[in-house]
């Protein structure tokens, strides 16, 4: 069994390194697109299901990171230093943001974050100066698209690393025991407010990264589609169909829901959305721990098995 | 400064605020009984206006007398949607409650644009405007307004006088001690929640006489109904009410001074000011944590 898991490893990672060169390009993008949607799952887990503070707004940092990255790109910056803008950027915002919200109860957090995606939307068009508007920012297109394959890796992975230090390092174990019991956190001394806002800046400085990689690989960002409340939407289904809280449930997600969209969602655009509603609906009253944990719950997997 | 066209903005935004105030006291009802923010509430309303619209389309029903329709059957599925779906997150950690109400609210905008489609619709009925000095009112605006006041009124009344009210006030200063007073809780939820769906429900018939209505505003009215809500501070009454008016007002000089690309964004950009400054509300107590 172990060794079985453990050759299927090796053929799926052989393959995922080989797929630029020897894949069609369609596969090639698919595969991109599910790394970007790790990375955006995973963050958003990094702070709602490690700290249980829900962002509903969390496309905001991908957004920014698409044009922080993309106008640093449009005035001739190399793209590997743009990107690293675009993920400063991001962190930035989250510091703004969290440091006054993160104070309160969830509660007001989730309401903040519903109105910043919005409110950073709706300023992104109004100054056409700098971002063009609605009409869009274009970039000049490079021709080795591969290496944005293999950046937007690196920033999955690191993101899915980052979540699994998260649960052997006192850092993330603060993190939990505020997710636990606030309170009773802070009676012990931790300092949560200033944990908060370091666990939000980890969960919004890599989708900014992202955000960055995926306007180079486009060349072409609008703010319709870089601050879609879908991609907020998807994030979340993600993490809950995997498992919030753990570091395997928001790749599961990702993988799953990705490759079933392409499939089969795409053909029913409104009704899928719907399916959307129903399924978070579900999944917080039938499986609050998403897949994983139903298996863990089943004795597929051992219930001491950090995951 | 033109004042005559500022009491022009003035009274106008003030007309709309009646409206914001409706919706909110239903957001802040749910909120104040059970802790539950419901982000559906936005979506509640889009289902109030299109139930306005068929009975106008299809059957010629008076808008203003499909209030008794839209608000009983937002009634029904409010304590519906409590009875059988919201009762398991109650006391569950606030995250469960919010993504739950989430989903409720994205299957609801799809379900929807599926059933109505996406097109812009409005119900064209009391049309044109009346003058006070050199002050225009607008006809629907106004009956808007006194209706709304007038549903607000009655709930506070209800909140302050009925049983059931005093039932639901109690639950949301103490929900241990009123149960030890020998109220049913659970009924009491289910009353609430109904009760702030009714009143969604009778702001998005109201609204549908006001506006052109279509499937995602939901989100938008959301966020404004939030934005009273936080004003006033959460779960108080008398703030909602006031929010709502405060709300309605800054829209209506936003839309003055400012290029209207920028003006939309005044509710969000009021909320997140408020959350970063105050957000126990202006009117409200400190709650932190």
């Amino acid at each position: 069994m172990k060794s079985l898991l453990c050759a299927t490893f090796v053929v799926v990672g052989v393959w995922l390194v080989l797929a630029p060169w020897v894949s069609s390009a369609y596969l090639t993008t698919l595969q991109l697109i599910i790394f970007m949607y790790i990375c955006l799952a995973s963050s958003w887990n990094l702070i709602s299901g490690y700290v249980g503070y829900v962002s509903f707004g969390h496309v905001v940092f991908f957004g920014v990171g698409a044009y922080v990255g993309g106008i640093a790109m449009a005035h001739g910056t190399a793209w590997p230093l743009a990107v690293l803008f675009a993920g400063l950027g991001a962190a930035l915002l989250a510091v703004v943001i969290g440091y006054p919200c993160l104070r309160l109860r969830g509660a007001y957090f989730a309401i903040a974050m519903l109105a910043v995606n919005e409110l950073v939307r709706i300023l992104v068009l109004a100054f056409e100066g700098i971002t063009k508007g609605a009409t869009g920012l274009y970039l000049r297109p490079i021709e080795n698209n591969r290496i944005m394959y293999y950046a937007m890796a690196v920033v999955a992975a690191a993101v899915v690393l980052t979540a699994r230090s998260l649960n052997r390092s006192k850092f993330g174990l603060r993190l939990m025991a505020i997710r636990e019991d606030e309170v009773a956190a802070e009676v012990m001394g931790i300092d949560t407010t200033r944990l908060k806002v370091y666990a939000f800046i980890l969960s919004a400085f890599f989708p900014g990264l992202a955000g960055a990689l995926f306007a180079r690989y486009q060349s072409f960002i609008d703010p319709e589609s870089s601050f879609a409340v879908l991609t907020t939407i998807q994030m979340i289904i993600m993490t809950l169909f995997g498992g919030k809280g753990t570091v395997l449930g928001p790749v599961l997600g990702a993988v799953v829901l990705s490759i079933f969209a392409e499939l089969v969602w795409v053909r029913f655009p409104f009704l899928h959305q719907s399916i959307f509603g129903l399924l978070i609906v579900t999944i917080v009253l039938l499986m609050p721990n998403g897949v994983l944990g139903l298996l863990r719950q089943r004795g597929i997997i051992p219930l001491r098995k950090i995951l | 400064m033109d004042l005559h066209l500022l009491t022009q903005v003035l009274v106008g935004g003030v007309l709309v605020g009646g409206i914001y105030s409706l919706v909110a006291l239903g957001l802040t009802m749910i909120f104040g009984v059970m802790r539950v923010i419901n982000i559906a509430h936005g979506e509640l309303l889009v289902l109030g206006s299109y139930i306005t619209y068929w009975l106008f389309t299809l059957l010629g029903f008076n808008p203003l007398l499909s209030l008794f329709v839209s608000m009983p059957v937002m009634f029904g599925f409010g304590y519906l949607l409590q009875r059988y779906v919201v009762r398991h997150v109650v006391d569950a950690p606030e995250l469960s409650s919010l993504l739950l109400t989430f989903g409720i609210a994205i299957f609801l905008t799809n379900a929807i644009r599926y059933v109505f489609t996406s097109d812009y619709r409005s119900v064209p009925y009391l049309t044109g405007s009346f003058y006070l000095g050199s002050i225009a009112f607008s006809i629907p605006r106004v009956v808007s307004f006194v209706i709304a006041l007038a549903i607000t009124v009655g709930a506070f009344a209800y909140l302050r006088y009925s049983r059931l009210g005093m039932a639901i006030r109690a639950t949301s200063q103490h929900r241990e001690v009123a149960m030890v007073c020998g109220i049913d809780v659970h009924r009491v939820y289910r009353y609430a929640f109904g009760f702030g769906c009714a009143l969604a429900g009778a702001g998005g018939s109201l609204m549908s006489i006001m506006f052109s209505m279509h499937p995602e505003m939901g989100a938008i009215l959301n966020l404004k109904a939030f934005c009273v809500v936080v004003l006033g501070g959460l779960g108080s009454y008398s703030g909602a009410f006031l929010g709502g008016l405060i709300l309605g007002l800054v829209e209506g000089l936003a839309a003055l001074y400012l290029a209207s690309n920028i003006s939309e964004a005044v509710a969000y950009g009021l909320l997140v000011f408020i959350l970063l400054v105050r957000p126990s509300g202006i009117f409200g107590r400190a709650e932190a944590n």
